[in-house]
């Protein structure tokens, strides 16, 4: 079929369309029909697992509801007990704890590793691949050789520690330790992710500016401060906000750390509550406790704490862009 | 036949729409009840015995029998099968723990009471049977184990310390906490390296199963601040004031295999994570009854779902599969203690244990099994006890005031029993 043929086609349809002549959008949306139907699997299932559960989560958090039994109207009663629940405070401040301990030394991390990735010449491939590997390594798998490392008595970290003398710690009991463990395995997961991306914008820095820093003078540290960060700055302020983003949303680690030791007192975020993360005390509320009203509420404040600091962080890393 | 995007696109399209409908499709069909699909039969890994199972298949061969045997949060999926009106099974475990929550939505189930529960209640577990059945008389659940506490012990260590290793002897030193704790003092002055206790948590649990009333009262009303949970709290950070506590609810294998934990009190089911846990300590242990009286963990159910379409023959089916002689099997297989006394009398309970150096653990078990109080469970239970559980490792972990940690967890449970609708 011509290009010719189509077009007239297209023609067709707009002169069979019935009444008066209609407003340009809707023809080119019939035109466009296969291409719709083409997209609409990734929309069909956005609507399915994504938009619905958003809007009804909104709606149970304005009720009661135990899973199975009829829902009850609730009003603000849920964000009221939000409002006075003290664990759910100790869940904000362990959660802000992790983010902070594990985003910033990470992404200092990747910066110092993407450089090096950029100064490398051979192998690139291979260390680009070794350093995506973590990302792409199912987390539950990771979180338990994890767990077994930073085992209270017989893990390799705290051999390593005997074996230069230092006394033994028990790593999965302390408030601090705790959260370090979580925070060590986020790194190791999104360091080389994080590092990845710098990479790929460090390559789109033009070299010519590094020769004329070069001709001016200035040493690798000045150039590092005067050029990279500067010109990386979009990219930092992506990861920032996406680090942000999936930092104060952790689940998975302390939930694979704590979870299955404890039959009767199950997602309760190990010993001390140390490792009870926003997300994680919304699913024990919801799927532990079957109260599903009061989980959608902490699900709602989880988005707003979210949104909160991903606006603020975004505000901190553009502003000196001017 | 040359194809232009534009066919190609439709062709996709409309393939991308058929498999939509042909799965949609596929979501209607009712696979819930008996009939033409056959009987689905839920359980989970070390639920029942795979082979009694696999034999059921056999026994009823018109039943169509399709075991499934359910990974991750059991409860969770049984739920959605409810909530969403399809794929419910026509036979489904319920672990004990969660038999309060599902009572609470008895009308899923059907009263198994009619169909034969009653007659088989009379010669059954008396406290078992009231578990799984709601105030009004309807029966969910048939009993498929139970677990009956006690303390286990190894008696190694135990001589190691001029102790009585005798399980009779041992049973009469703890019979009160006053004895438990005394003689752990002797154990740990003794052996150094070697506990009583491996946590709070597990003291916590046996006592709060010897109360008469746990956290939420069958009128709906708050009971954690009693004063007899508050007594049963200091009876368990006695434990840690004592330095008796080994702390290890972290690292329970390790400390189970090199010795630091000479006591260990739990149900029936926990000798399975001690001889799995700790393999090379076999012949070593014993069990002996813990102090003042047994109480119950765990111990599942099976069920019938309202939705299944042939219950008398699904009642049939349970009753096969939980027979004394399927039950004793049961035992042998995977160690699921038998909620049927006419089962204890069989070879497979009434032999020796070589991991307890060739005990006969049904002397224990099966007196303890008698004796477990019958107690209230309510569907909030589990939450509102979370806090104290929670306290607890504070007071374990990081030291914190026992009385201070009681305080707070009252107050935190207050707040979930308020957010749960309790009085």
């Amino acid at each position: 079929m011509s290009q010719a043929v189509r077009v007239a086609r297209a023609g067709g349809f707009r002169r069979r369309s019935a009444g008066p002549p209609p407003v340009s959008a809707r023809p080119s949306g019939r035109r466009f029909w296969p291409q719709y139907v083409a997209i609409a699997p990734f929309f069909l299932l956005f609507a399915v697992f994504g938009l619905f559960p958003v809007g009804f989560s909104a709606y149970l958090a304005f009720h009661r509801w135990d899973g199975i039994s009829p829902v009850t109207f609730a009003g603000l009663d849920q964000f009221r007990f939000l409002a006075a629940d003290r664990t759910f405070r100790i869940a904000v401040v362990n959660t802000l704890i992790i983010w902070v301990l594990s985003t910033l030394p990470m992404l200092a991390m990747s910066l110092g590793l993407a450089s090096l990735l950029n100064s490398v010449r051979r192998f690139r491939t291979l260390y680009q691949v070794v350093l995506f590997l973590p990302s792409v390594t199912s987390i539950v798998a990771v979180a338990i050789f994890f767990k077994a490392m930073f085992g209270n008595s017989y893990g390799v970290v705290n051999a390593a520690l005997r074996a230069v003398g230092l006394d033994a710690i028990g790593w999965l009991n302390g408030y601090w330790t705790i959260k370090i463990v979580i925070c060590v395995l986020l790194t190791w997961q999104w360091v080389g992710y994080n590092a990845i991306i710098y990479f790929a914008g460090l390559q789109a820095i033009p070299s010519d500016v590094y020769e004329a820093a070069k001709i001016d003078g200035a040493g690798p540290l000045r150039t590092f401060w005067g050029i990279t960060v500067p010109l990386l700055r979009p990219v930092i302020l992506f990861t920032v906000v996406i680090s942000t983003i999936t930092g104060l949303q952790t689940f998975t680690e302390p939930q694979v750390l704590f979870g299955s030791n404890a039959a009767t007192n199950p997602n309760s975020g190990g010993p001390g509550q140390a490792g009870l993360t926003m997300v994680l005390y919304f699913y024990q509320q919801a799927f532990s406790n079957n109260n599903y009203g009061y989980g959608a509420a902490i699900a709602y404040a989880v988005f707003a704490i979210v949104a909160v600091f991903s606006i603020v962080n975004w505000r901190i890393v553009a502003r000196s862009e001017r | 036949m040359q194809l232009s995007r534009r066919d190609a696109l439709r062709g996709s399209g409309l393939a991308v729409l058929g498999l939509g409908l042909s799965s949609l499709a596929a979501c209607s069909n009712d696979s819930a009840g008996t009939g033409t699909s056959g009987t689905t039969l839920w359980y989970w890994g070390g639920g029942l015995s795979d082979a009694v199972v696999e034999a059921a298949k056999q026994q009823f061969p018109d039943a169509g029998i399709t075991p499934s045997k359910i990974g991750g949060d059991f409860k969770q999926k049984l739920q959605t099968a409810f909530t969403g009106g399809a794929f419910a099974p026509a036979i489904t475990g319920v672990k004990g723990e969660d038999m309060a929550y599902f009572k609470s939505v008895a009308a899923k189930f059907t009263d198994l009471g009619p169909l034969g529960g009653t007659e088989a209640a009379a010669t059954g577990l008396a406290w078992k049977w009231e578990q799984g059945r709601t105030a009004d008389g309807k029966q969910i659940g048939y009993p498929i184990d139970i677990g009956p506490t006690a303390m286990f012990y190894r008696s190694d260590l135990f001589e190691q310390a001029g102790l009585p290793t005798d399980p009779t002897a041992v049973s009469a030193a703890v019979a009160t906490w006053d004895g438990f704790y005394a003689l752990g003092q002797e154990l740990h002055g003794k052996v150094p390296a070697t506990f009583p206790v491996s946590s709070l948590g597990v003291l916590w649990g046996i006592l709060t199963g010897q109360t008469t009333q746990r956290y939420v009262g069958e009128d709906g009303s708050f009971t954690g601040d009693s004063e007899e949970l508050h007594d049963a709290w200091r009876t368990a950070v006695r434990a840690q004031a004592l330095g008796l506590n080994a702390n290890a609810a972290q690292n329970l294998n390790p400390a189970l295999a090199d010795g630091t934990i000479g006591t260990e009190m739990g149900a029936a089911w926990h000798a399975l994570d001690i001889s799995d846990g700790a393999p090379d300590t076999a012949g070593k242990w014993r069990v002996a009854d813990n102090p003042v009286k047994p109480t119950s963990i765990g111990g599942s159910f099976l069920a019938i779902p309202a939705t299944t379409k042939d219950p008398q023959q699904a009642f049939s089916i349970i009753q096969w599969i939980l027979s004394p002689e399927n039950e004793a099997k049961g035992y042998a297989d995977a160690s699921i203690f038998p909620a049927d006394p006419a089962a204890w009398t069989l070879p497979a309970l009434t032999e020796g244990d070589a991991f307890f150096g060739g005990q006969k653990t049904i002397d224990i078990f099966g007196p303890a099994a008698q004796l477990v109080p019958a107690q209230f469970e309510s569907p909030f239970d589990a939450a509102v006890g979370a806090p104290y559980g929670d306290e607890l490792t504070k007071v374990e972990t990081a030291g914190k005031d026992p009385e201070q940690a009681w305080t707070d967890a009252v107050a935190a449970a207050r707040q979930v029993a308020d957010r749960a609708g309790v009085k």
